[in-house]
């Protein structure tokens, strides 16, 4: 048996508990090796979505990377841990350390290559599954599966390197320990769990005064409140698995009513130093289920935002007129050119509003014909109306103006024609784009219309008009690619003020809705795909942990069973002991994504008026579901062992 | 009295190679007697503890203890059985380590849900006893081999069990704190009438009992009940030992007190 053969065997032949490590950093190549696909990809001309393609992956990437760092040197401590005894006979056996090294050293790179391996090659077969979702949600033409070497370099160089890492600085752990040390075996268990109460009431202080300024926020939001809100929640994260914890149980320890019943002595006490040995870890898990929670509550909203913003936007494509605009006929021209271009079938609604003086508001008002908003409402299916001579209606002119507006009978003369009429009240939908119209909008009737002749004062006759012209395309979210020039004056001129200095105005919810979209699936996506790697990771972990622990948890449960415990009070002790470790993280990362979201909740309400509730509701359900099947499936495991 | 009969006991474990770890064993425990039992490495001491553990059936034979059959409980009872009627000391104290010294004694009382206050006062009583009272806030990885032991036998009397079962408990101790668990057994064994049995290697164990069993291959070989001086027990102890023959190694290392 050569030394590679040893090293290789010593893999091969523990490959049950390496199983989940395997797993979890097979996963990790995985992705990163499918974002790299999507990075390099070459049939991406699009230069918005290249930006986006490159830099959002690009951060994945690094995140991914810096977890998976971490993940790989904490189990392979862990790893190195578990074996110590092992190492102290070989060494015992006169193995030199330089040896030992190299005996580590090639250990971890057969777990590294055979990672790297499967990774990459699971990672090409889904790069195609991989590129028809992208394909979807950025409503691309085609996105081809390609081969080319800068994928693959870049995955095995980062992983390559990453395991190189991992091996030499993993090592340094056994190379300070002496023979000695490592055949007793590191017995952790045998620590007193060290905990500093000011540490712990900082904690959770720290914790309290984050959630305090998320309530706070809700009444009065400040941008730069987020940073300061994340910074204390992780501290008081920290701070609260290291000591808190320990420091609360230490409490209920005291208090021997309490704590000397049944099953809670050993339950309380096994569980405060699971806490203290894996605090870190607890850690890490909470932090990272919370940004899970957080991007798939975020994305699963988007359902509930598209609703709203279609409510919001209900012209598919919008362009609008002053009289003094020269480009009015070439325009329209070019935008049905291309809605034709792009397949797309249309209504042309065309909207010519008069401008007058309101007596009531002394300022101008426009004018928009009942029938031609008839034609419009029955195109979108909104409620028709029906006005008398003399009556009006009030067009809001955003979501907002519902509120606003009062609701009452309203007498008002148009001054310059002098029509009386009388306001019927609001119009149930918002029709235009609120950019679009900077003063109040009245329906009126095609009666009152006509009689409108007079221009306002101080005005030509020409200049008391605009025209509207609203397409209405059915497909509307597949109208990205029109009028992108239009957009792009719009955007140049107007930035991200509300005055527009053109004679026109042009407006496409489908382009906008696209890129919102699209930037959001995506960072949905990378933070899916990121969140179930490191979600694998910390259940590899919490599955390494038992299984280390196994022999000394036998051992303590054979004890208990000879002292009279019963089959079901077993049970009921695993329960107490295991329960903590997997639902402490949990709990506390949907304490944090609560308050995270309520804090969201209260940014989206000025982004957008969406309310996230019912979707959040959703995804902390559906997380909790996963997580208790989960628990169920490592208990089921555990139990089998132990008994 | 007798509180244990086993009669006609037999273990056979099943398994690619059959086989006979105790072979048709008779003997009865009186109340309050303290029994050692001796034999040589793979003689069936060790099962043997477990079939009166309970957590082993035997293949065929009978076992009564307070003349009760546990093999005719349900394991729901069994265990109940076990956490009145048994205490137990092990080789290597297996003590809870999370646990303070205290909270390691009461935990048989903690299992019956007894009510904090009996609790509190029958763990002073017993620390006292064992010269525990100084160290009960102290975690098992604090206190010496000696003191764990002490600690762990406070565990097995805590809940005034008819048998207390004992696996090697000098095992692991150094001579002195092997003599003073010893003085300490016995002293239990008189004073409270508390019946012991104890399975050892050690023949200087063995002579602070009242008899030797001794058993080879599974089978009764002889036993020797004490007579008025330690040291003459001591002598035939040997002797009995050196009868049981062939491996002269399994026999430990002889520590004259």
């Amino acid at each position: 048996m050569t030394f590679q053969q040893f090293a290789y065997h010593n893999v091969i032949r523990n490959a049950r508990v390496y199983a989940a490590f395997l797993l979890a950093s097979i996963f990790s190549v995985l992705v990163f090796f499918v974002y790299s696909m999507l990075m390099f990809h070459p049939s991406i001309e699009d230069q918005f979505l290249q930006n986006i393609a490159f830099g959002g992956m690009f951060i994945a990437q690094v995140i991914l990377i810096i977890f998976t760092l971490f993940f790989l040197f904490y189990s392979m401590s862990a790893f190195l841990q578990a074996r110590s005894q092992e190492f102290g006979v070989l060494l015992n056996l006169g193995m030199d350390k330089r040896q030992l090294n190299r005996m580590i050293f090639l250990e971890t790179m057969i777990l590294g290559f055979i990672s790297i391996t499967v990774g990459i090659f699971f990672g090409f077969s889904f790069s195609k599954f991989f590129f028809m979702v992208i394909r979807e949600m950025f409503l691309l033409d085609s996105l081809p599966l390609y081969v080319s070497w800068k994928p693959f370099t870049l995955t095995i160089f980062v992983f390559l390197s990453l395991f190189v890492i991992i091996s030499i600085s993993s090592s340094v752990f056994i190379r300070k320990k002496n023979i000695i040390q490592l055949l007793k075996g590191f017995g952790k268990q045998n620590e007193e769990e060290v905990y500093s109460k000011g540490r712990a009431i900082l904690g959770l202080f720290l914790l309290l005064v984050a959630y305090s300024l998320v309530i706070f926020s809700l009444f009065q939001l400040k941008v730069y409140m987020s940073f300061i809100i994340i910074a204390l929640a992780i501290v008081g994260t920290y701070l609260f698995y290291t000591d808190s914890v320990l420091y609360l149980l230490g409490i209920i320890r005291k208090r021997k009513n309490l704590y000397w019943h049944s099953f809670r002595l050993i339950a309380f006490a096994e569980g405060s130093i699971k806490i203290r040995e894996n605090a870190r870890m607890f850690f890490i898990v909470t932090i990272v289920s919370t940004i899970a929670f957080l991007s798939v509550g975020v994305v699963t909203s988007f359902t509930s935002f598209t609703a709203q913003y279609r409510e919001m936007n209900p012209i598919s494509v919008f362009y609008s007129s002053n009289w003094d605009n020269p480009f009015e006929e070439e325009h329209v021209m070019k935008i049905s050119q291309e809605l034709q271009m792009e397949g797309l079938s249309y209504e042309l609604i065309k909207f010519k509003v008069k401008k007058q003086t309101s007596s009531n508001l002394r300022d101008k008002v426009n004018l928009i014909k009942e029938s031609e908003v008839n034609s419009l409402a029955v195109a979108l299916k909104f409620p028709l109306i029906d006005l008398q001579e003399g009556e009006a209606m009030i067009l809001p002119n955003t979501q907002e103006d519902f509120n606003g507006i009062r609701t009452e009978d309203e007498q008002t003369v148009l001054e310059e024609s002098s029509i009386p009429i009388q306001i019927k009240g609001v119009y149930e939908r918002v029709i235009f784009p609120s950019l679009a119209i900077k003063n109040r909008s009245l329906i009126i009737s095609d009666e009152d219309y006509e009689l409108v002749t007079e221009p306002l004062y101080g005005h030509g006759l020409r200049e008391s008009h605009m025209t509207f012209y609203a397409f209405h395309v059915s497909e509307w979210l597949r109208t990205k690619d029109v009028g992108t020039n239009l957009d792009r004056i719009m955007t140049q001129s107007m930035g991200i003020s509300t005055v527009n200095p053109n004679a026109f105005y042009f407006a496409n919810p489908g382009l906008n809705y696209s890129i919102i979209r699209a930037t959001f699936s995506l960072l949905l996506f990378t933070g899916l795909l990121v969140a179930a790697v490191l979600l694998l990771a910390a259940g590899s972990f919490v599955y390494f942990k038992l299984y280390t622990d196994l022999e000394r948890d036998k051992k303590q449960y054979d004890v208990l069973r000879r002292m009279g415990v019963t089959d079901r009070e077993l049970v009921k002790i695993v329960n107490r002991q295991l329960i903590p470790q997997f639902f402490l993280p949990w709990g506390l990362a949907m304490v944090h994504s609560t308050f995270s979201f309520m804090f969201l909740q209260a940014f989206w309400v000025d982004l957008a008026a969406v309310s996230i509730a019912m979707e959040m509701l959703l995804v902390l359900i559906a997380f909790t579901i996963i997580q208790v099947s989960y628990f169920f499936l490592i208990r089921w495991r555990y139990i089998a062992h132990i008994q | 009295m007798s509180i244990l009969k086993l009669k006609e006991i037999t273990k056979v474990y099943e398994g690619k190679v059959a086989h006979l770890a105790i072979n048709q064993l008779s003997f009865e425990v009186e109340k309050g007697e303290f029994l050692a039992v001796m034999g040589p490495s793979g003689s069936g001491k060790t099962t043997l503890l477990n079939l009166i553990s309970t957590i082993d059936q035997p293949t065929s034979g009978d076992l009564t203890i307070n003349d009760l059959n546990p093999l005719q409980l349900k394991s729901n009872d069994l265990s109940l059985f076990r956490r009145r009627q048994l205490g137990f000391v092990f080789q290597d104290f297996n003590l809870l380590p999370a646990l303070t010294v205290e909270e390691n004694m009461v935990l048989p009382l903690t299992l019956d849900d007894q009510p904090v206050s009996i609790m509190k006062q029958k763990v002073n009583k017993v620390a006292e006893q064992l010269g525990l009272s100084s160290i009960l806030e102290k975690r098992p990885f604090e206190i010496s081999g000696g003191q764990a032991q002490r600690t762990a036998i406070g565990r097995a009397l805590i809940h005034e069990p008819s048998i207390i079962l004992a696996d090697e408990p000098t095992g692991n101790l150094d001579s002195k704190a092997a003599k003073d668990v010893l003085e300490l057994l016995s002293k239990v064994n008189q004073k409270s009438n508390t019946t012991i049995i104890m399975v050892t290697h050690d023949p200087i164990a063995a002579s602070f009992c009242d008899r030797v069993l001794f058993i080879k291959d599974g089978e009764y070989f002889n036993e020797i009940y004490k007579d008025d001086r330690r040291q003459t027990f001591f002598q035939r102890i040997l002797n009995v030992l050196s009868l049981l023959g062939g491996n002269v190694n399994d026999l430990s290392t002889i520590r004259l007190s």
